[in-house]
């Protein structure tokens, strides 16, 4: 296992002084290419574990391009390419054998928008589950109502588990994709822009949840809302324009930034 | 100064709007023309005995072999077609998309799609029919399966063509969503994807089924026709489009009306396939929003 801190020393100042938690991502030396377009340059960061690590910047700056390569959901398409290391329990999930399936089932992903299957609320949370491992009913059952209550949804589908997920508030189906994303027990959850399709109600329920998560997974959560890093996060990346700027922890980053820039940014001279 | 620019501005309104109109009214015109004249012509030719009798009666027949022999030859095209069509439009859409290969086929299932039926025809008369003459003793073997494989190969490129395009409809969120899940390309596309565009396939499913339910030149050397009563795919069967075709040239009031009445037939169907469509449409988006 790495720890993080000792590679790190040395390699970029913009790491935390002192790790929080061991360390569950080390990205190396990550450059990103986009039909040949150089998006992401040189990042290297260790994110730990168990925290919720914010990434901010303007958009464009790369920062849902590097969540995105996190769980390799970039690969899908063409003409995208990673270069450099991205290591997960001691292995580099850049590698060309480590299993997709694998990776996937350790690396969950709640999107921008919610994207509910069209199936029914319970299919929706058993889908994925049942893609992974062979369960019996009563064990699916106990399985999709333990993730449900984690999403803190539970509640309020309990007695439509059999409608259409279709028919759900667009908070309701967020809380819904989460439960779906938990439920495959992953270690890592990204979540892209989470709320940026909610409204502010539904927005702090997911803020609460991210909270109350965190206890079991390492959340790593893009943002272009300050205000939402500022009260989620344990530590918080700046990036601008492909670059990693500054990466230390969260209190510092918004009231003592180390980089002229990170300061104009959350002061909001730019961006 | 500017009230002449303002003149001239509502000038060219009026006048592109009537010029939209006229273009607009000329082919109401002569749709509803054709409709209303299908419409009296096949009501006051409507009568019981066409849907009991056969065509073998001539003045004194029916119609009934000729729309069982419709049904199951529309039934047979879509059986072939539509798992066909699916399946490859499902191909185009998530597993070749944006390749050279399916820019190709694409292309090429474009041109299948107005391709002259008559060639279609052709084509199975010499890939169905002359084979399975050659093997039954050289009884010329036209049957309705040979007819059922033409009209399966004019809805084909119907299927394909929609299916690619509704499937290429469904936010790119939703697969991201369920790969990000680790669940494999396969089970994405026939588990969440085709559910997904399921309304807008279907759609054109029936659409095909009505585009079909028209054509005539491709059953003329293919299931031939039948004077008599057949459910068996494996002999010559009729259809309506042909009997239209034939009785319509007769000199002879009787069968012309009775031609009428077949267009009616059609047109009734076609017209409540639409609506049908329309409706699985219309459903789907309630549902979905």
């Amino acid at each position: 296992m790495h720890t993080g801190s000792e590679t790190a020393v040395g390699l970029d100042k913009s790491l935390p002084s002192a790790p929080l938690a061991p360390t569950k991502l080390e990205v190396r030396d990550l450059n990103f290419y986009y039909n040949g377009y150089h998006a992401l340059k040189n990042i290297s960061m260790d994110i730990p574990e168990k925290k919720v690590t914010a990434i901010i910047g303007p958009s464009g700056c790369g920062k849902s391009t590097l969540l995105r390569i996190f769980n390799r959901i970039y690969a899908i398409y063409p003409k995208l390419e990673a270069k450099g290391s991205i290591v997960l329990d001691g292995e580099n999930i850049l590698g060309p054998g480590y299993s997709m399936n694998r990776l996937r089932s350790k690396v969950g992903m709640v999107f921008q928008k919610p994207v509910p299957f069209p199936m029914t609320i319970f299919e929706n949370v058993a889908y994925g589950i049942r893609h992974h491992e062979k369960l019996s009913k009563a064990d699916m059952e106990s399985r999709v109502e333990q993730a449900l209550r984690s999403a803190a949804l539970w509640d309020e589908v309990k007695d439509k588990l059999k409608q259409s997920a279709l028919g759900l508030s667009g908070g309701q189906q967020q809380r819904l994709c989460i439960a779906r994303g938990i439920a495959l027990k992953p270690e890592v959850l990204l979540l892209d822009e989470p709320t940026s399709a909610l409204d502010p109600i539904a927005t702090s329920r997911i803020e609460q949840l991210v909270e109350e998560l965190k206890g079991e997974y390492t959340i790593v959560i893009v943002t272009h809302n300050m205000q939402q890093a500022a009260r989620v996060s344990d530590l918080t990346a700046f990036m601008y324009m492909g670059e990693l700027i500054e990466f230390d922890r969260t209190e510092k980053i918004f009231t003592k930034p180390g980089k002229k820039q990170t300061e104009d940014y959350i002061t909001g001279r730019f961006g | 100064m500017h009230s002449g620019l303002y003149l001239r501005r509502s000038i060219f309104n009026v006048l592109a709007l009537c010029l939209s109109g006229v273009a607009t009214l000329i082919g109401l015109i002569f749709l509803g023309w054709i409709l209303y004249e299908t419409l009296v012509q096949g009501i006051g030719a409507m009568s019981t005995t066409l849907f009991t009798r056969i065509t073998a009666g001539a003045e004194d027949g029916g119609l009934l072999n000729a729309m069982v022999g419709s049904l199951i030859l529309n039934f047979i095209g879509i059986a072939i077609a539509a798992p066909i069509g699916v399946l490859a439009g499902a191909w185009l859409a998530e597993f070749a998309n944006k390749t050279r290969l399916g820019e190709a086929i694409r292309f090429l299932n474009d041109i299948l799609l107005s391709a002259p039926s008559i060639v279609l025809g052709l084509f199975v008369y010499t890939f169905v029919v002359l084979p399975t003459t050659a093997l039954s003793h050289k009884n010329i073997s036209f049957t309705g399966l040979a007819g059922g494989v033409a009209l399966a190969l004019i809805a084909l490129p119907v299927i394909v063509r929609t299916t690619d395009e509704m499937l290429r409809l469904v936010p790119s969120t939703l697969r991201e969503a369920a790969l990000s899940l680790g669940v494999p390309q396969w089970k994405l596309t026939c588990q969440i994807l085709i559910r997904a565009a399921r309304s807008g396939i279907i759609t054109g499913v029936l659409l095909a089924l009505a585009r079909i339910s028209g054509e005539t030149a491709p059953l003329l050397f293919t299931a031939f026709g039948n004077n008599f009563l057949t459910v068996n795919p494996l002999k010559p069967m009729s259809s309506l489009p042909q009997i239209i075709y034939e009785y319509a040239k007769q000199p002879n009031d009787t069968l012309n009306a009775m031609a009428w009445a077949g267009a009616f037939v059609i047109t009734m169907f076609v017209l409540l396939l639409s609506l049908l469509a329309r409706l699985i449409l219309s459903r789907s988006k309630v549902s979905h929003d």
